[in-house]
C-alpha cells in the first residue's frame, strides 16, 4: 500500500480502533502495533511510537464524550491514571531484565481465561459476587 | 481542609489496581486497558460500563508517560499517526456512545471476546 490508498486505509483503521477503544475502554495499541509493523512494514519500534500518539487523543475524546453523557468519574480516572503511569514506567525498566517471552505467554493464558470468564458471566448473566 | 484532602485520596483496591495495571502494562508492552478493566470487574467489583470509563481516563495521563518514557519523537511518522488519530477521534466519540446504552451482559461478553482475540494474538505472535 502506498500514496492516497494507505491514508484512506489508515483513517478507516483509525475509526475502527476509536470505536473500541471508546466501547472497550481499551487504548487501542493491541490493534494499532500489529496493523502497523504487518500491514504497513513499520518497525516494531516505529508502529509503538506512532500508536502512543494515536492513543492519547483517542483516549481524551472518549473520555471526553464519556463526560458528557454522564458516564463514569473522569477526575478519579485521572488520578487512578497517575498511579498507572507511574507502575508502567516502573514496569517498562523491569521489562529489560526479565525474559520476556515467558511472560507474554504466562500472561496470554491469564487475558484468555479472564476473557472467557467475562464472556461467561455475561452470557449467564451473573454478577461477580462483591467482595468486602 | 480534610474533606478536600479526603476527595484526592484513592479507595486502596484503585491504587493497588493502578500500580499493578500499571507494571504490568509496562511490563508486557501491552495497553493498560486490557489489564485494568478485568482487574476492576473481577476484583474491585465495579460494573462493567464503570470499569470502561474508568480505564479510557487512566490512559490519559498512562500514554503521556509513554510518550514521556520511550522519547517517541525520533520514531512518530507524523503522517501516519495524523491519518490513525483522524478516523479514532470519531471512532471514539462513537465507540463512548455505544459504551452509555449498551447492556451490560452484552458489555461483558464483547470485552470478553475482545481478551481472547487478545490473547491468542499475543500467544501466536509474541
Amino acid at each position: 500500500m502506498s500514496g492516497p490508498t494507505l491514508y484512506v486505509v489508515l483513517v478507516a483503521f483509525g475509526v475502527v480502533v476509536g470505536v473500541a477503544s471508546g466501547l472497550l475502554g481499551v487504548g487501542g495499541g493491541t490493534l494499532i502495533v500489529p496493523f502497523l509493523t504487518l500491514a504497513a512494514g513499520f518497525s516494531q519500534h516505529a508502529a509503538e511510537a506512532t500508536s502512543l500518539l494515536v492513543i492519547l487523543p483517542t483516549a481524551i475524546a472518549g473520555s471526553l464524550a464519556l463526560r458528557r453523557r454522564g458516564v463514569g468519574d473522569l477526575g478519579l480516572a485521572l488520578r487512578f491514571g497517575v498511579v498507572g503511569a507511574v507502575g508502567s514506567v516502573l514496569g517498562a525498566l523491569l521489562a529489560l531484565a526479565l525474559p520476556a517471552d515467558t511472560l507474554r505467554i504466562v500472561f496470554a493464558v491469564f487475558v484468555g481465561v479472564v476473557g472467557l470468564r467475562l464472556a461467561r458471566d455475561g452470557i449467564r448473566g451473573e454478577r461477580p459476587a462483591p467482595e468486602g | 481542609m480534610p474533606s478536600r484532602l479526603q476527595s484526592l485520596r484513592l479507595d486502596p483496591k484503585l491504587l493497588a489496581i493502578g500500580a499493578g495495571g500499571g507494571l504490568l502494562s509496562g511490563l508486557l508492552g501491552v495497553g493498560g486497558g486490557i489489564v485494568m478493566v478485568p482487574l476492576l470487574v473481577l476484583w474491585a467489583a465495579y460494573s462493567q460500563r464503570e470499569a470502561h470509563a474508568l480505564s479510557l481516563g487512566a490512559i490519559i495521563p498512562i500514554s503521556i508517560a509513554g510518550i514521556a518514557t520511550y522519547g517517541v519523537a525520533g520514531e512518530v511518522r507524523y503522517g501516519t499517526a495524523i491519518a490513525l488519530a483522524a478516523g479514532s477521534i470519531v471512532g471514539a466519540r462513537i465507540g463512548a456512545g455505544w459504551l452509555a446504552r449498551i447492556d451490560e451482559r452484552l458489555l461483558k461478553v464483547v470485552f470478553g471476546t475482545f481478551l481472547v482475540g487478545v490473547a491468542v494474538l499475543m500467544g501466536v505472535h509474541g
